[in-house]
């Protein structure tokens, strides 16, 4: 076969292949939320795709759902303070990793990471453990500690990332017209990593927001949180509320997703 | 956009977000008190949460958060927290027979007050218990697919028609359901609480037969309602809710006799708010919540006398005082006795 | 005068900024860490005297160990199709225009950032029997019987693989995108086929993003409590199900506590095995 013909057939395989798996992947990846969407539009009560018919019923049933309301609240509640507490724990934490250098940066560094990477279960159960034994408890407070633990290496991680693309000779200048250290923070270094804080501060939000590992641990039913929320209905009884929380909850996350592209260029960031 | 300009949006912004949040817990206070109870997944979650707490809240102005634990995880979490010396997770329990009898022996329930109750002298004598009432009782018998099993079974040896192979369901022994079914084919097998090894053998025959283990009630709901399994042993109120809601299932007393027990409400020891804990208890035993129970699609049997027993009740489980003395009634306490060592032995002998 | 000489002070030592969230962690992730460890060697809530007799427990008996090792194969399964599903999808991501790109992007970030009980739920929907996936395995002839794919280890590792994918395509997309594109041409000029510059050039020197895609994705699926009881039921127990049961459901704190310094010990291990096979990667990429 002639050589130009053969590399032909080599890249037509090799694209179709590709393709062929890539279009795949991002069916499976897509699909789920689609047919979720859709389903929580049926008008019957079972959950059935397709939907034998369509209507509003179960979003408004939502309407009623107080406790699915209250867990919500509570979600939103613990996720904004649990990312306000991230965002000064981290950032400041980043500005002082940044300065430091070789073997203790990159140790201290592997111990804030950590979090992402042990199993967050065996964590909310030590932290269960803990709260007990110490005397304290359980309640809102704990389980916001609890979340930060698990949501501030998000924070170290983008504040880090923008702060090695922070150009050192602007330091120097600020430094060298005369400006103290704090006061070239505050004016230099804060607003060019304002975008990085910024986006670790959005993934710290939603890793807080769909958290369950920690939750299902130091959230008892006087603190229930969302996720477990309807982790709980799910498996009592297969309600289409869910499927309509579900679209809900979407909805949500591609709005905040926007925001955070607009704001803090979430895309650039995470690549 | 300078840096101060980014700063001074970003103060701003916090302060907004901090005014809210400090907003929210005065909007969060001024809302009514919240009572948190437990409750049985299935038809007793949806009934408390659309019958019994919207009559609650007209009562007393006070939420209701539900907790949807089986009656053995609930006294466990009580002993828990007893131990821990914390506050109980919830206030209001939902026991079955058995164990209530564990809740009663660690210790972690009130005596019911029965002089401040309104509805508890209505109570027909044999749910009236100083512990709390007897909300309503629980009959477990056949469940079945009429769509795919045309003629009604007629009693647990149905089960084992080789006919339904793979077709048959079961249930872990945690809940009331499990556990009851595995001590009635005992003793229709030969045996009884204290002879439990007929059960056994008889389970192990059942396996080829078995198509699905659901862990939980909300597991075995789901056999039915994807259509993985066509006959199982199931609760009376359970079916109706499930076929209310237009899921194919039907439900028949076995000819040898309905293992039932009663389910009551109790008043946790150390509750938070006890006397809104004793008005859901009172909500729950009153005529117009009962007789709102008994309809479609819940059909919860009543124990107040001043309520009349619905139609489909009567047909199915009792129509008369005689019916319900011949339900048979089960000894949870040497079932109790044995619950743990059953449990093991179920979870590495019944596998599929 | 007095001031700026107060902020110096702090000047002199930027990494005194660390202590905050430093002695935050000591007392909120390390201490209890220390506590699960210690009570792990305990027959009751307390700190006192040390026995073994959990670990004897768990290491002795056939049914602990299986849920032990059959966590870690889920693990490895799911890697592997996330592999052979996500690489693939960062490749095509990649080399996609500009305008493409950001679609692509948001498709595959969706889901991570979409709640884990809602991604678990839909599939819920779709692998029941009378499911969407069974109904169209049936019209295609494929089967003639809906398959049980819910409460099956099948079920588990395809829900899990698409949960968790987003967690291999990102890491992966990183390292492509770095890649210097004069290595693929000059692989073409040779007269390497598309295959051979894919297997031979793009895969190698992606190793470490794969590696680093690999290590978050393991350590996510091993830890998926939602989506292994949603999607395995409570009759396939895995690791963080057995925990939760001991602890909560019986519980038996120390006993669970001892399960968690397994399972966190046997984690940690692979991770180090696979980062040490990234570190390798490193050294061959740079040679």
């Amino acid at each position: 076969m002639p050589r130009a013909l053969r590399l032909d057939l080599d890249a037509l395989s090799f694209n179709g292949a590709i393709g062929f798996v890539g279009a795949v992947a991002v069916f499976f990846l897509v699909a789920p939320t689609i047919i979720v969407v859709l389903t929580s539009f049926t008008s019957s009560a079972a959950l059935r795709f397709p939907p034998d018919g369509y209507s509003l019923r179960w979003y408004l049933a939502l309407v009623d759902a107080d406790q699915m309301q209250r867990a919500a609240l509570t979600s939103l509640v613990v996720a904004s303070l649990a990312t306000a507490g991230s965002v000064v724990l981290g950032a400041t934490a980043a500005l002082g990793l940044a300065s430091v250098r070789g073997r203790w940066m990159r140790a201290i560094d592997a111990l804030f990471m950590s979090p992402l990477l042990l199993p967050a279960l065996a964590f909310g159960f030590a932290g269960l453990i803990f709260f007990n034994l110490v005397g304290y408890g359980l309640s809102l407070p704990t389980l916001i500690i609890g979340h930060v633990v698990v949501c501030v290496p998000f924070v170290v991680r983008t504040t880090l990332a923008a702060l090695t693309q922070l150009d050192p000779a602007l330091i120097e200048a600020s430094r060298s017209l005369g400006a103290g250290w704090f006061y070239t923070v505050r004016r230099v270094t804060l607003p060019i990593i304002a975008r990085g804080v910024g986006a670790g501060a959005f993934l710290a939000f939603m890793a807080s927001f769909d958290n369950v590992p920690v939750s299902l641990f130091l959230s008892d039913a006087r603190t229930e949180v969302l996720p477990i929320h309807l982790w709980e209905i799910i498996e009592t009884n297969l309600d289409v509320r869910t499927a309509a929380a579900s679209g809900v909850l979407i909805v949500f996350t591609v709005v905040v997703m926007v925001v955070a592209e607009r704001f803090a260029g979430l895309s650039k960031q995470l690549r | 956009m300078t840096g101060s300009d980014i700063r001074r949006r970003a103060i701003l912004g916090a302060g907004i977000a901090a005014g809210a949040l400090a907003a929210l817990p005065r909007r969060l206070g001024a809302q009514s008190q919240n009572l948190v109870v437990s409750t049985f997944p299935g038809t007793w979650n949806e009934a408390h949460r659309e019958i019994l707490a919207p009559y609650f809240r007209k009562q007393t102005g006070a939420s209701v958060t539900q907790t949807i634990l089986l009656a053995t995880d609930q006294v466990t979490r009580l002993q828990a927290a007893q131990a821990g010396k914390n506050p109980p997770p919830f206030d209001v329990s939902i026991l079955d027979e058995g164990p209530l009898l564990d809740a009663v022996k660690a210790g972690v329930l009130e005596k019911f007050p029965v002089d401040k109750s309104e509805h508890f002298k209505d109570l027909l004598p044999p749910f009236q218990d100083e512990w709390g009432p007897k909300i309503s009782i629980q009959v477990i018998g056949i469940g079945y697919n009429p769509k795919k099993i045309k003629t009604p079974p007629k009693s647990w040896d149905d089960l084992w028609n080789p006919a339904y192979k793979g077709r048959v369901g079961l249930t872990a022994l945690n809940s009331s359901l499990g556990m009851a079914f595995m001590v009635d084919l005992a003793r229709v097998r030969g045996g009884s609480e204290t002879a439990i090894e007929p059960a056994f053998k008889a389970l192990r025959e059942l396996l080829p037969n078995v198509g699905a283990i659901s862990a939980n009630l909300g597991a075995h709901a789901a056999l039915f309602q994807q259509e993985q399994v066509d006959i199982a042993p199931y609760n009376f109120n359970f079916v109706q809710t499930l076929k209310e809601k237009g899921v194919d299932v039907e439900f028949v007393k076995p000819q040898t006799g309905a293992a039932a027990w009663r389910t009551s409400l109790h008043i946790v020891k150390g509750a938070t708010l006890p006397d809104l804990a004793l008005k859901y208890i009172d909500g729950h035993i009153a005529p117009e919540v009962q007789s709102e129970m008994q309809k479609s699609p819940f059909f919860v049997i009543p124990t107040n006398r001043k309520v009349s027993i619905g139609e489909r009740v009567a047909k199915n489980i009792a129509a008369t005082p005689d019916d319900f003395g011949k339900l048979v009634w089960q000894d949870w306490s040497k079932i109790n006795q044995q619950r743990g060592e059953w449990i093991e032995r179920f979870n590495r002998e019944i596998k599929l | 005068m007095v001031g700026r000489r107060f902020l110096q002070l702090f000047a002199l030592a930027e990494w005194q900024l660390i202590l905050p969230l430093g002695l935050f962690f000591l007392a909120f992730f390390l201490a209890p860490l220390v506590v699960l460890v210690v009570l792990s060697f305990q027959t009751e809530i307390s700190l006192g005297r040390f026995t073994g007799v959990h670990y004897g427990k768990f290491l002795g008996d056939a049914f602990s160990l299986g849920i032990l090792w059959d966590t870690m194969v889920l693990g490895v399964e799911v890697t592997m199709v996330c592999a052979l599903f996500g690489i693939p999808l960062a490749w095509i991501s990649a080399r996609a225009s500009p305008r493409f790109q950001p679609v692509l992007l948001f498709l595959v970030v969706l889901p991570i950032l979409t709640s884990v009980v809602v991604r678990t739920f839909a599939w819920i929907v779709i692998l029941g029997r009378q499911g969407v996936m069974n109904k169209t395995l049936i019209w295609l002839g494929l089967v003639d019987e809906p398959l049980r794919l819910l409460f099956s280890e099948f079920g588990v590792v395809m829900v899990l693989a698409q949960v968790q994918m987003p967690l291999m395509v990102l890491p992966v997309l990183t390292t492509m995108q770095r890649l210097d594109p004069n290595l693929i041409d000059a692989s073409a000029a040779l007269g390497a086929g598309q295959w051979r510059t894919f297997l031979r050039v793009v895969l190698p020197l992606s190793l470490p993003g794969i590696v680093a895609g690999a290590i978050l994705v393991f350590a996510a699926c091993v830890t998926a409590f939602v989506t292994q009881t949603l999607i395995g039921g409570a009759r396939l127990v895995y690791m963080p199900l057995y925990i939760y049961q001991q602890a909560i459901g019986a519980n038996n704190w120390p006993f669970a506590a001892a399960i968690s310094v397994v399972f966190l010990v046997c984690v940690l291990f692979a991770i180090y095995l696979l980062s040490l096979v990234g570190r390798a990667s490193r050294g061959y990429v740079h040679a």
